[in-house]
């Protein structure tokens, strides 16, 4: 496993070369803010580069932001802000577009401040917060869009054979993620927590053919030789953003002794229990995929379903207890987190530890205290 | 027999038939608030020095606003049906509920009702944002303090368990996200407005379509809802005797923003807040109490306005704001203090009329496009534009743009509106993080410094041009 990890590893240290060289050949390249809402297929099909911006947990970018908005926004926005401003983040400023599915205010926040403060052309993409008809057809009125504006900056028309084959791509890289992660519901899991949000993580920035060659070398390794992890506690990891670089908290969880088995996050966590149909009308299948079917984020209004999700998920996956990790000010996952314990632990017997971040170093000693007495309790 | 109450009801424009009429409900109201005869002294020093109590309208709009307290705390158990909405909202779908209903429902804004009676009169908010801490909106995450008072009066019983709420989510996230934390604490339904603010920077004051056709009918099926749960049925015709009814009401707060600004400014902003307010919150004591309240208050204002009576020397510079406190004048009073004449604010410009040749096709629509116009709801920039737009037409030395630090809508433009503001218009604009439904962190004197200086810096300016 650590020599495939390695080489994504090596994959990504040179990917910003790799995309700068396909730029120099003509090729676009398409940011997008990685919650999820985003069909990566659409920029694949008008023949660009799709990066999800999923860097985080660098308190330098949270605060290179405070020039430019005021402190009450998420921590991961905000360090999108100070990566999209500064430079920071590398991939930045390679981007032809920033699309940024607008699910909530922080997300808006990213989309006026760098619109107002960069070069960077911007595309907000609706998201409606409820599962209604008008809904849908709202979320697919900005799919429409999206891909008008794909053609046009890559001045390719997206053709049906094209996106077609895009789908089919990108179902691949989601089955083969699927399929890794429910290799966990076994005892112990066949890879740690760690190895499974980097290889997720991953898959925003790698080459999607490398990617899908890299996971079908996972899922044969994993089959021929399992990991011998520990039987440890297992925990579910739930909150709002799980960034690339945001290792503090996986990083904790595994070292006071738990196995993280299953993660359910709004960003950072590409989500893959859903694949898209191939059909007469792609563009539509493609909205119910991402908007119907997808399990909403807390910024849905109610969010009930993303609760009984986590159930499930707590049921399915034999968790022992679930880490609830929200960013600084996401007012929706606050506020989630002060009922869902309750209704947890009547339905699934399950505690629950909540934990904020604001990407800030200092937060890791009392943060591991927390992590190790809850990971004891557990294991009692 | 008079009671320890009487003589603050007495300024705040009460009758002592009235009184005596209401004692009942008074004393059952009060008792739920948590006042009492200690707190009596302290209210009556801050109705006299902080409200301009001499004006008889002042009075009938502080009566106003307790009868409509009055009527929220009351209201299941005077045998009414309860409807919330949020603050802000889409004006028009109250109202339009609240006159087709008749008497047996009251429709407000109970949080707003809070702010500006428990709050902005008895200065009592304290119990209700302690009780919210405790009770899923603790302190510290930068969470609405509008919802946490909303919940600390359903935590401690002031206000009632609702019938329906009608949760407006095309603004921010909080506010309906808060309502699902009461749903699931109380169990009452909720229907959610949707909508998504998705435009361009830049784009206002064009959109697209689609989004008015998608709040549209998100507002449509608030109707459906009304009539499906309540068994009222909200139609073009409800709208219109709504607004019948709220025209003489509208169009004296229109001549009370107008005489706003007036040089020497002749009223303090605490008294227009209370009067602008008074229609977001209400849909009962408003309509019935507003217009005659308004009316007098115009006639003495105009009065002062002829006079060359102000509150502040003529010349003070005058400043574009946002809103004033909801519940604190003294913050209101502090600017004020500093020599600034808080003469506009974000509603004294009215948006620009309807695209005639735009189809719409429902009465949700047509409220989604009025909204639309008016630019908050619209987008960041929408918003900035609208603020832009007013201080430049109104010629004013100054804006405020003091933000809700804890409404991401508002604290989206903390730095972005002085930025867009001064460059579009060259206006000096202080942005100022605030808290206009309480005060424990953000009172006067935590702003008084950041305020003096820009007093300063515009007086300075001024006197130079």
């Amino acid at each position: 496993m650590k020599e495939l990890t390695e080489k994504l590893l090596s994959h990504l240290a040179t990917r910003e070369h790799e995309i700068i060289q396909a730029r120099r050949e003509g090729r676009k390249v398409v940011g997008y803010i990685p919650g999820g809402y985003l069909p990566e297929e659409i920029v694949i099909a008008a023949g660009a580069i799709p990066i999800g911006l999923v860097r985080g947990g660098d308190h330098s970018a949270v605060e290179l932001s405070s020039s430019y908005i005021c402190r009450w926004f998420d921590s991961f926005c905000r360090a999108q802000i100070g990566y999209g401003i500064s430079g920071l983040d590398p991939y930045y400023k390679l981007l032809d577009l920033l699309a940024i599915p607008i699910t909530d205010n922080h997300t808006r926040a990213i989309s006026d401040v760098l619109d107002y403060n960069t070069d960077i052309e911007i595309f907000p993409f609706g998201v409606p917060h409820m599962k209604e008809e008008s809904a849908f057809r709202y979320y697919l009125h900005g799919v429409n869009k999206f891909k008008e504006k794909a053609e046009e900056i890559t001045g390719t028309r997206i053709s049906y054979s094209k996106l077609r084959e895009a789908i089919l791509l990108c179902n691949k890289e989601r089955e083969l993620i699927k399929k890794i992660s429910m290799l966990r519901t076994s005892d112990p899991p066949p890879l740690s927590g760690k190895d499974f949000v980097a290889l997720n993580h991953g898959s925003f920035v790698a080459d999607k053919a490398f990617m899908i060659g890299l996971l079908e070398s996972v899922v044969t390794k994993i089959e021929e030789d399992p990991l011998r992890i520990q039987k440890r506690p297992r925990i579910l990891l739930t909150g709002s953003t799980l960034a690339m670089g945001d290792s503090t908290v996986v990083n904790l969880i595994e070292e006071a002794g738990g196995n993280i088995v299953i993660e359910e996050f709004a960003e950072g966590i590409r989500p893959y229990w859903e694949n898209v149909s191939t059909g007469s009308d792609l563009l539509a299948l493609l909205a119910e995929a991402y908007f119907m079917k997808r399990v909403p984020p807390a910024w849905f209004r109610p969010g009930r379903e993303r609760l009984d999700f986590l159930i499930e998920l707590v049921k399915r996956f034999k968790v022992d207890g679930v880490i609830w990790y929200q960013l600084m000010f996401r007012e929706s996952y606050k506020t989630e987190s002060y009922y869902f314990p309750k209704r947890l632990k009547e339905e699934a017997s399950v505690p629950m530890l909540v934990l904020e971040s604001d990407y800030d170093p200092s937060e890791a000693g009392p943060m591991q205290t927390r992590i190790e007495t809850f990971i004891y309790n557990l294991g009692k | 027999m008079p009671e320890y109450y009487d003589r603050i009801f007495g300024i705040c424009g009460f009758q002592d038939t009235e009184i005596e009429r209401e004692r009942s409900r008074i004393e059952r109201a009060l008792d739920k608030i948590g006042v009492g005869p200690e707190d009596i002294p302290r209210v009556e020093q801050r109705l006299r020095e902080q409200h301009e109590v001499e004006l008889e309208g002042v009075r009938k709009i502080l009566r106003a606003w307790i009868l409509e307290l009055l009527d929220l705390v009351l209201a299941k158990e005077e045998g009414k049906t309860v409807i919330y909405y949020g603050y802000p909202s889409i004006q028009g779908p109250g109202m339009a509920i609240s006159s087709e209903s008749g008497e047996n429902v009251y429709v407000g804004c109970p949080d707003v009702v809070l702010c500006h009676t428990v709050g902005l009169i008895f200065d009592k908010l304290a119990p209700f944002l302690e009780a919210a801490e405790t009770n899923g909106l603790p302190p510290g995450h930068g969470l609405c303090s509008l919802q946490q008072i909303r919940n600390g009066g359903l935590a401690l019983g002031v206000v009632p368990v609702p019938d329906l709420v009608i949760a407006s989510s095309y603004y921010c996230d909080m506010g309906s996200k808060a309502d699902e934390l009461l749903h699931e604490i109380y169990g009452h339904p909720a229907v959610y407005i949707d909508g998504s603010m998705d435009s361009r920077w830049g784009e206002f004051p064009r959109y697209d379509l689609e989004r008015i056709r998608f709040l549209g009918g998100q507002l449509d099926k608030l109707f459906a809802n009304v009539e499906k749960i309540l068994g009222i049925e909200v139609t073009r015709r409800s709208m219109k005797k709504a607004m019948a009814t709220s025209r003489v009401l509208y169009s004296a707060l229109g001549q009370l923003t107008s005489l706003m600004t007036a040089d020497p400014m002749p009223i303090s902003g605490v008294v227009s807040g209370i009067a602008m307010n008074l229609a977001a919150a209400s849909t009962g004591r408003s309509m019935s109490e507003g217009p005659d309240a308004l009316s007098t208050l115009c006639k003495e204002v105009e009065g002062r306005v002829k006079s060359g009576y102000g509150i502040l020397e003529k010349g003070a510079p005058r400043v574009l704001n946002f809103a004033h406190s909801f519940s604190d004048p003294g913050i209101t009073h502090m600017i004020e203090k500093a020599g600034l004449a808080l003469a506009a604010s974000f509603v004294t410009v009215p948006p620009g009329k309807r695209d005639k040749s735009l189809k719409l096709y429902s009465l949700g629509e047509e409220l989604a496009e009025s909204a639309m116009r008016g630019g908050a709801y619209h987008s960041t920039y929408g918003f900035a534009k609208r603020f832009a737009e007013a201080a430049r037409s109104l010629s004013m030395d100054g804006v405020i743009w003091g933000y809700q630090y804890n409404c991401r809508p508002m604290a989206l433009g903390s730095h972005l509106f002085k930025q867009f503001i001064e460059e579009e218009t060259g206006i000096p604009t202080l942005s100022l993080e605030m808290d206009y439904y309480e005060s424990r962190t953000y009172g006067a004197e935590a702003l008084r410094t950041k305020v003096e200086t820009f007093a300063e810096m515009l007086r300075a300016r001024k006197a130079k041009a």
